[in-house]
């Protein structure tokens, strides 16, 4: 059974696509075969992040209207088996995404066998975010330790909840908090929000908490998705991640000390 | 719910949609009093009504609308920063000058909409009554009504209103078992209740009932209001910002009270 999982925040660099490299990176490293969509038609970012930006032939749009097969779009990762990339096209904007023709790329990789389907949606809510989240099962809302990140990721929260086809049919999507670029030393200083802040404020299930750390940058750069980077913190916390989204139990770490002890005695279950 | 369309040539989309707003029940066919009457009105919740959509209802005053002048009806309504979008329950004697004047001539919702009695203790009786109706917002969240008894509904909010979100209760209390986001709005005819911290704006007793309350599990609204009488939190000086309140009104104002 395939499951489509939007990876989402409302505002704009707070580590979608970063999380959505790492994130299907991560499942595919797992044995399931996985595909990341770049819905950010205009800005696309995956392919650079996938370092597979020289590869690309044909992309999401020229599927969706029929100019090119799926098949003949999807870019083969040659680092990781069962993981393929489906690039946004540059020249394009949001307007060329229609709902029949998303509806039917999902479902054509559904048949294909893909087992995850990681929708990776651009800033905003309109209507390339909305496409992106719309045939969703779950959801990833990637948060920054900021009033701001944290209200638009509450006004996602609120569209997931109504405009999704999830809802329309009367269910709702599940929901996943992932906070990134979080350092323990400055939350302790009082500059930045702390997990417990943000969970108060979200009241979702916390997925994870990505430290901030410069193998994020780097590993942007170089085009090779950061989970890869399994000796920096952020990588292993996405490690932890994928981990804690296919059912394990695994201790957050890279909290610091305190809170870490804090957390146990929250999440300690 | 309105989706991108799937076609994206066309440059628009025309569809049905039904939408939040005011209907402007009217007791009398003197635009003055209309007007006095709905300026009052607007006075108690100015951001509240700023350059909303209202709708005419003549359904009261049908038998007697030829000495209504619409035009000035139209005009006077506008002034008052409202935007007049249709009006309905008009006779057909009168349809010439209802559009002459500019009206649009909407059909009645449904006979249950129909005139309801003053009840509430508003402040003018002078013929002029505003009551929401017809409301299916887009964004707001999904709410069962229960318990409709005695003439009030109940509306049970089971998840965190978001910010972005707003929730409105017609006729009744409002029950939020969870919080409200920074940015959200959650309204009642009558009371609200919210089993949570309230951060976004939150409207008891939008109809003029003066005896609606707000309970909170904690105080951090950016705005609270009671039958129109509105006051910003950072305003307030309160002790209780973040604790366990209850608000109430006293005269013009709010009063904040801790939870016993």
């Amino acid at each position: 059974m395939s499951k489509v999982i939007v990876i989402t925040s409302g505002k704009g660099g707070v580590g979608k696509t970063t999380t959505s490299a790492a994130f299907a990176t991560g499942l595919a490293s797992k044995g399931y075969k996985t595909v990341v969509i770049d819905f950010d038609v205009g800005l696309r970012n995956l392919d650079l992040i996938m370092g597979v930006e020289r590869r690309v032939v044909y992309d999401f749009v020229n599927v969706i209207n029929g100019e090119a097969g799926l098949r003949q779009s999807l870019i083969k990762d040659k680092r990781v088996d069962n993981l393929y990339v489906l690039p946004a096209s540059q020249t394009r904007d949001k307007d060329a995404l229609s709902m029949k023709g998303v509806e039917s790329v999902i479902n054509e990789l559904k048949q294909d066998g893909f087992d995850y389907i990681v929708c990776d949606s651009p800033a905003g809510i309109e209507k390339g975010a909305f496409m992106a989240l719309y045939f969703a099962d779950e959801a990833i809302v990637v948060t920054n330790p900021e009033v701001s990140s944290v209200r638009d990721s509450d006004r996602i929260l609120g569209i997931l909840q109504s405009k999704s086809r999830k809802a329309e049919e009367g269910g709702s999507i599940k929901e996943h908090l992932l906070i990134t670029r979080y350092s323990p030393k400055r939350v302790e200083d009082g500059e930045m929000l702390s997990v417990e802040d943000i969970l108060d404020i979200l009241a979702i299930p916390l997925l994870g908490v990505i430290p901030e750390s410069e193998s994020v940058l780097q590993a942007s750069n170089q085009g090779n998705p950061v989970i890869l980077e399994t000796k920096s913190t952020a990588g292993q916390a996405y490690e932890d991640i994928v981990d804690r989204f296919l059912g394990e139990t695994v201790e957050h770490r890279f909290l610091d000390v305190e809170k870490q002890g804090f957390l146990k005695r929250l999440f300690g279950k | 719910m309105s989706h991108p369309s799937t076609d994206s040539v066309s440059p628009i989309d025309l569809k049905g949609e039904m939408n939040m707003q005011n209907i402007l029940h009217i007791h009398s066919t003197e635009v003055r009093d209309i007007l006095h009457a709905l300026a009052a009105k607007r006075d108690e919740a100015p951001p509240f009504f700023l350059r909303s959509p209202i709708t005419v209802d003549c359904k009261a005053v049908e038998s007697e609308l030829e000495a209504l002048d619409f035009t000035a009806l139209i005009e006077g309504i506008k002034a008052l920063s409202f935007v007049p979008v249709g009006i309905r329950n008009v006779s057909d004697d009168v349809v010439e000058s209802v559009t002459k004047a500019g009206w649009a001539i909407l059909r009645d919702s449904k006979a249950k909409k129909a005139v309801k009695p003053t009840s509430t203790e508003s402040t003018d009786n002078t013929g002029v009554q505003a009551s929401s109706g017809d409301n299916t917002d887009n964004d707001s969240a999904e709410s069962e009504p229960m318990n409709e008894s005695l003439g009030n509904r109940v509306m049970v909010i089971n998840r965190p209103v978001r910010s972005g979100q707003q929730v409105y209760s017609p006729n009744g209390d409002i029950v939020v078992l969870s919080q409200t986001g920074a940015g959200s709005e959650v309204l009642a005819d009558g009371s609200v209740h919210v089993y949570g911290n309230i951060a976004g704006r939150v409207l008891a007793g939008v109809n003029g009932d003066r005896s609606a309350r707000i309970f909170c599990q904690g105080l951090e609204a950016e705005l609270i209001a009671i039958a129109g009488h509105y006051q910003l939190l950072d305003e307030i000086d309160t002790p209780l910002k973040g604790q366990p309140a209850m608000i109430s009104l006293d005269g013009d104002k709010l009063v904040i009270e801790p939870m016993i």
